[in-house]
């Protein structure tokens, strides 16, 4: 045979070989993916990648206590809503997901979960879960889950540095904010004595929410048309306050337009402020002495009121939701119920993941029987003061800004509010902005 | 038309390309449809996206809107202001490159001790991740604990840290000067790559007739180096206009609108509103744009070459 035959035999054997392997691989792969599809007693669980080790733990439990398979799968929370939401529209399988409260009405709207009022075994929680997870988990009159976790936005401080400063008690008003940072900076204890963490990222919708809502304030009316821009609504007199304490008292630092929620959280955790705004969970790094320089100093005060406010705050939560594809499928659905009330409801009787969630990483829970459980108290008492919690969490109110546009409209709000606090524009000019961008959305959504 | 005649274009076709055509296509085939598949493929369907309202939120009401997203991407006040900060960023950035890499390269032309240990020097900012390059410099510039505040207050330059990027007068300039370290190697190896084939004749000649060394770097030097820089501009212009990565490492657009760019804007509009309609129109209008500038800059400087 000669070398040219050999070189042809080759050639069409290698097509043929590798036309045939290509054929056996598709093959192959369709055959695993139907399996994966068409199994039954699996379902298909998609959360952030959040005590990752804690949920394996509880989902193996659910398997060897139920026998149904679960595929857990996770992701960073940085690019959850981008994945769930493409996996949503490209049909991926998928049954059960965590779901922030501010993506509720998009995803609900578009048809991707679906509600669960009609499984009693998870209707029946919400006698022992706090009205405003009720709340925040309902979108026009339907429940779509249970709580995964909750939490408020609160108020933190320095008590030696406080007392260092000649303050016995922390500030109960805005105005004593100010006058205590005042004579914090003055007596050299610290530059900038407020740590606001006010960068473009999720966290900075809270943090002027709690503000707002503590000047008594709404971003929306009861038609859920906006009302930011009212000078009478609070929201203009709280960004009004943040630019001053930034551009006028100075007591704020101007890198706070730079400063993420984690930054802002190391920079208190080293002693550089005295009061700081954080999410509650936060305490317990705070006053962990392998995290925190001011460990064992760090306490919570009621969020501050403004003029004719409250010590009200923000609280938000996540909760455990049902797929569309879940919910259309009779037996996937009652699969899916069982793995929801696994994960938000009693397992064996007990609130065990939410119980560990905040006995391992300190996340909040959702379900009042848990303040009662001694282990808890004792977990809180270590680094915070469970009645403070208690008090502060019945403080809080659902946000009002939770809407399909939401997403959308927090673009605009960070670039107005943080040219405000620039002072490149008024804090009335920024509500302005916020609030005909608001109005343009939802009539673009109706 | 009748099979036989089907059966003959069939066989002419054979007939047309060899044994050996036919093969390298076949091997070539799987290549060429994954190349399609994946890169021409979404050019033509983002094209097809941009004429309709597809937001990812509102999967069930994708009209057909014809021009609208580019009308309405267009006629958006935000979108110009983003298109000026582009162009701001574009001249600084390009402007910066060219003049270090041409004295960078006029310093490794030179034959001196160390040429060698320099030139590597030169070429770390390029060999480092970009991703890792917006980090280092997110550290550098931190106001409360980064590099630039303590060598500063260590030469007593400041009393006290400074804002820098939470400073809206001094994001871009901050952000083009991370581009321009990271974009200036390459820069300086095309030119000096330029400047090593200026035939040595030319500055013998020169010096005959007297010249000095700056009138040899005006009048030789500098006319030789027109096709390097062209490359230059066009690559860096089209790099800094499309640049994305240092805007979200560092700043995420801000503080306020202050580095919203129209890459950032693009980025916004598709990946955060999920709005794919307008997204893709502005990726077609800032890809337009690109290829428009690309071309008049051929022109400009070919014609003088």
């Amino acid at each position: 045979m000669s070398n040219k035959s050999i070189s042809k035999f080759a050639r069409r054997e290698f097509l043929k070989i590798s036309t045939a392997a290509s054929a056996i691989g598709a093959m192959g792969a369709s055959g695993l993916a139907s399996r994966a599809f068409a199994a039954s007693g699996t379902v298909n669980f998609m959360a952030w990648s959040a005590a990752v080790d804690l949920v394996k733990s509880h989902v193996a439990e659910f398997e060897k206590s139920t026998g149904i398979n679960v595929n857990y799968a996770n992701a960073p929370w940085s690019n959850y809503r981008d994945n769930i939401v493409t996996k949503f529209v490209g049909g991926a399988p998928l049954d059960m997901m965590w779901v922030s409260d501010a993506w509720l009405p998009e995803f609900a709207e578009a048809g991707w979960i679906k509600p669960i009022n009609s499984f009693d075994n998870l209707m029946k929680y919400n006698d022992e879960a706090e009205k405003f997870c009720t709340d925040s988990m309902t979108y026009k009159g339907q429940q779509y889950g249970l709580t995964y976790y909750t939490d408020f936005m609160g108020f933190m401080y320095d008590e030696s540095q406080l007392k260092k400063a000649g303050i016995s008690t922390p500030p109960s008003t805005w105005d004593e904010v100010t006058e205590q940072c005042l004579k914090i900076k003055a007596a050299g204890i610290s530059d900038y004595p407020l740590m606001l963490a006010l960068a473009n990222e999720s966290w900075l919708m809270n943090f002027i929410a709690a503000m707002v809502y503590s000047n008594n304030g709404r971003f929306t009316d009861e038609k859920g048309n906006s009302a930011m821009q009212s000078p009478t609504e609070g929201a203009v007199k709280a960004l009004q306050w943040v630019v001053d304490a930034v551009n006028v008292h100075k007591i704020v630092s101007p890198a706070c337009v730079e400063t993420g929620e984690l930054t802002g959280l190391k920079a208190f955790q080293s002693g550089n402020h005295v009061f700081a705004l954080e999410p509650k969970y936060r305490m317990r790094p705070m006053n962990d002495p392998k995290q925190s320089k001011i460990a064992g100093q760090v306490k919570q005060a009621l969020m501050p009121k403004g003029n004719g406010g409250d010590h009200n705050t923000v609280g938000w939560m996540r909760f455990h939701g049902m797929s569309a594809g879940a919910a259309a499928n009779p037996e996937q659905a009652e699969l899916t119920a069982k793995l929801i009330e696994w994960f938000g409801g009693r397992a064996n009787g007990e609130y065990k993941f939410q119980k560990y969630l905040f006995t391992d990483v300190g996340a909040g829970f959702g379900v009042k029987p848990l303040f009662d459980d001694q282990d808890v108290k004792d977990a809180y008492n270590a680094y915070a003061d469970v009645d403070m919690i208690k008090a502060q969490q019945g403080l809080a109110l659902k946000s009002d800004v939770v809407t399909p546009w939401y997403g959308e409209w927090q673009e605009t709000n960070a670039s107005a509010w943080q040219t405000a606090i620039l002072g490149r524009s008024t804090a009335q000019e920024a509500m302005d902005k916020s609030g005909t961008r608001w109005n343009d959305l939802k009539k673009e959504f109706s | 038309m009748s099979d036989q005649s089907k059966l003959t274009i069939g066989y002419r076709l054979l007939r047309r390309f060899n044994y050996e055509t036919r093969s390298a296509a076949l091997f070539i085939l799987p290549v060429m449809s994954v190349l399609a598949l994946v890169t021409v493929f979404p050019i033509f369907y983002s094209l097809y996206t941009s004429f309709f309202n597809l937001k990812l939120t509102r999967p069930h009401r994708v009209p057909f809107v014809w021009l609208d997203n580019y009308i309405k991407v267009l006629s958006d006040e935000l979108f110009w202001e983003s298109v000026q900060r582009t162009v701001s960023f574009t001249l600084m950035s390009v402007s910066a490159i060219a003049v270090i890499a041409l004295l960078i390269a006029l310093l490794l032309n030179e034959t001196f001790r160390g040429r060698r240990v320099i030139s590597t020097i030169v070429l770390i900012p390029w060999a480092i991740p970009t991703v890792a390059n917006g980090l280092l410099w997110k550290w550098i510039y931190d106001s409360g604990y980064g590099a630039l505040n303590g060598v500063l207050l260590q030469l007593g330059l400041i009393d006290k840290y400074t804002v820098w990027l939470g400073d809206a007068d001094r994001t871009l300039p901050l952000i083009a000067n991370a581009f321009v370290w990271k974009e200036v190697p390459l820069a300086a190896i095309l030119i000096l790559v330029t400047m090593k084939s200026i035939p040595a004749d030319l500055y013998r000649a020169a010096r005959v007739d007297g010249a000095n060394a700056f009138q040899r770097f005006v009048h030789i030097t500098l006319p030789s180096l027109k096709p390097g820089f062209m490359l230059v501009m066009i690559y860096e212009t089209m790099m800094a206009i499309r640049h994305f990565d240092l805007f979200f490492l560092l700043t995420e657009g801000g503080p306020g609108e202050a580095s919203h760019v129209v890459a950032w804007q693009i980025y916004v509009e598709t990946f955060r509103n999920l709005s794919f309609g307008t997204g893709s129109a502005m990726s077609y209008i800032l890809a337009i744009v690109t290829f428009a500038l690309a071309y008049f800059i051929i022109k400009m400087l070919g014609r003088r070459v």
